[in-house]
């Protein structure tokens, strides 16, 4: 089994991972997210899922991604300025359908890949806030 | 010259909509692209509307087949936040849940299977089995579907008889290795329908970081009960079949497999399901502020729910679902690239597929 200590090491950082209900955190620092990917595809992590969260007011969004290490849970969060964060499709094939989701559900873009529509068939364009289409049409109402 | 034929949405195989544009040349298939979204149903963002126990309830519609699997993870994930630990009953209960809804999933697609295959009478085999299963599942729960098993700290309903659900079980695993599993393993009609058809090779399974039998039937270890073990699963004797030949048959020969492995589980269970309370009574909790994250086994693969909550919120603040058949379908454009075009129902079939679980 890989040790989990070879992760930061890889990543030239010095935080360590810490758990917390059942998930190894480790707090990246400036690593970028392609960095994560080709660190985790050296371990042979398998990838799991990135889940979007929208913070309060103006706050912006957080993502987090999820890598499956020999039943390990790790976990890395990356806070979005803008409202958007480097694709890693072309390193791990498994995080197409989630990012092409996340750009439809969220309009977060995902810079360097095409996207096509998933979940969505009707109406506009993929790639707006669903959330605030939603709050705006309720004002209406 | 090549040519575009479409399959789907009122697909052949399934009576679920997703649409598969195949790319063929003569009977060849070339390549593919999927469609899904057909029945998007924004669960996760209703989740958002509900309290703690109405997101349960609706959670538990994500799918027709494995809807206990997701209340037990999406409890399990709520547990992380209100600090709640189910009584050990309860996490063998969950356990015996979960084990009969794989055999139900499973006999369900060996049925479909076998109708793909031109079984038919062992379609109507596999039925008849699975209807049994179901007997079990409403005989613990009442229901046969939504069977509300699960709260927050535990299960809603005891099972008051363990005998008596036990010899089902024993019957069941009797005609399961007298009828069903010899068919699937040794019949010569079975392997050359499924053996070397829609083949995932093991670099790709690993790639498309795919889950549950089809990532065991690429030659993947995995198994959550094993590799991370919840509720009662570390208590249980059990083998995780794995085939290394990535292939329809190496999918029906995994989950023929599991099926005598659920029984082996569900054996141990049921005679060791210890005495004491099936919940955290009168135990009042509250959820922190913060993101709880839960994985299960489901019959089809790995599920995973992130929970966010605010503190003294009556609703989540977000509810993220990973479901299986999310990360398996983008394997369907590999496995059938190069196939001919008559298999193409069953090599999207080997994965069993869940539409309702992939749209949410």
């Amino acid at each position: 089994m890989i040790p989990l200590e070879t992760i930061p090491e890889k990543l030239g950082i010095s935080e360590s991972f810490v758990e917390k209900g059942g998930v190894h955190w480790l707090a990246l620092g400036a690593v970028n997210v392609r960095a994560l990917a080709k660190a985790m595809n050296e371990v042979h992590a398998r990838f799991i899922t990135i889940t979007a969260y929208q913070l309060p007011k103006d706050e912006g969004f957080r993502l987090e991604y999820h890598w499956d290490l020999n039943g390990r849970l790790l976990g890395f969060s990356f806070q979005l300025t803008g409202k958007s964060i480097e694709s890693i499709f072309d390193l791990t094939e498994a995080a197409d359908w989630i990012e092409r989701e996340i750009h439809e559900e969220y309009g977060i873009d995902f810079p360097g890949r095409e996207y096509e529509p998933l979940l969505l068939r009707q109406g506009e364009t993929p790639g707006v806030n669903l959330r605030d289409v939603v709050a705006v049409s309720q004002e209406k109402i | 010259m090549s040519y575009k034929i479409p399959m789907g949405p009122y697909h052949p195989a399934l009576e679920e909509p997703y649409k598969l544009d195949m790319i063929c040349e003569g009977e060849t298939v070339i390549d593919a692209k999927l469609h899904i979204g057909f029945n998007f149903r924004g669960i996760e963002h209703l989740a958002e509307t509900r309290n703690h126990i109405q997101v349960i309830a609706l959670m538990e519609r994500v799918c027709g087949i494995c809807s206990n699997i997701h209340t037990l993870t999406l409890c399990r994930a709520m547990e992380g936040l209100t600090g709640l630990t189910p009584p050990p009953r309860a996490q063998y209960i969950r356990v015996i849940m979960a084990e009969l809804e794989r055999l139900h999933s499973h006999v369900l697609w060996a049925g479909i299977a076998a109708k793909l295959m031109g079984f038919k009478t062992m379609f109507m085999t596999c039925f008849e089995i699975r209807e049994q299963v179901m007997d079990i599942l409403a005989a613990i729960s009442g229901n046969r579907v939504n069977y509300s098993m699960n709260r927050i700290g535990g299960v809603n309903r005891d099972i008051t008889d363990p005998q008596s659900i036990l010899k089902m079980v024993e019957a069941l695993e009797g005609e399961m290795a007298r009828t069903v599993i010899p068919i699937f393993t040794t019949s010569r009609t079975a392997r050359s329908r499924c053996a070397g058809i829609g083949v995932l090779t093991k670099e790709q399974a690993v790639a498309l970081g795919v889950v549950g039998p089809v990532a065991r039937a690429s030659g993947l270890p995995q198994d959550l009960r094993k590799d991370a073990p919840y509720a009662a699963y570390a208590e249980m004797e059990f083998d995780v079949p794995v085939q290394p030949d990535g292939d329809v048959r190496a999918r029906l020969l995994v989950r023929a497999l599991e099926i005598m492995e659920s029984c082996k589980i569900l054996r141990q269970a049921l005679a060791k399901l210890p005495p004491g309370e099936i919940h955290t009574e009168g135990e009042k909790f509250a959820f922190i502020t913060g993101t709880s994250t839960a994985r299960v086994e489901a019959p089809r693969g790995e599920v995973m729910y992130s929970v966010s909550w605010k503190e003294g919120s009556r609703n989540p603040a977000r509810v993220h679902v990973r479901t299986p058949t999310f990360v398996v379908m983008p394997a369907i454009r590999w496995m059938v690239q190069g196939a001919r075009l008559a298999d193409t129902p069953l090599i999207q079939a080997s994965i069993d597929p869940c539409y309702s679980c992939t749209d949410r």
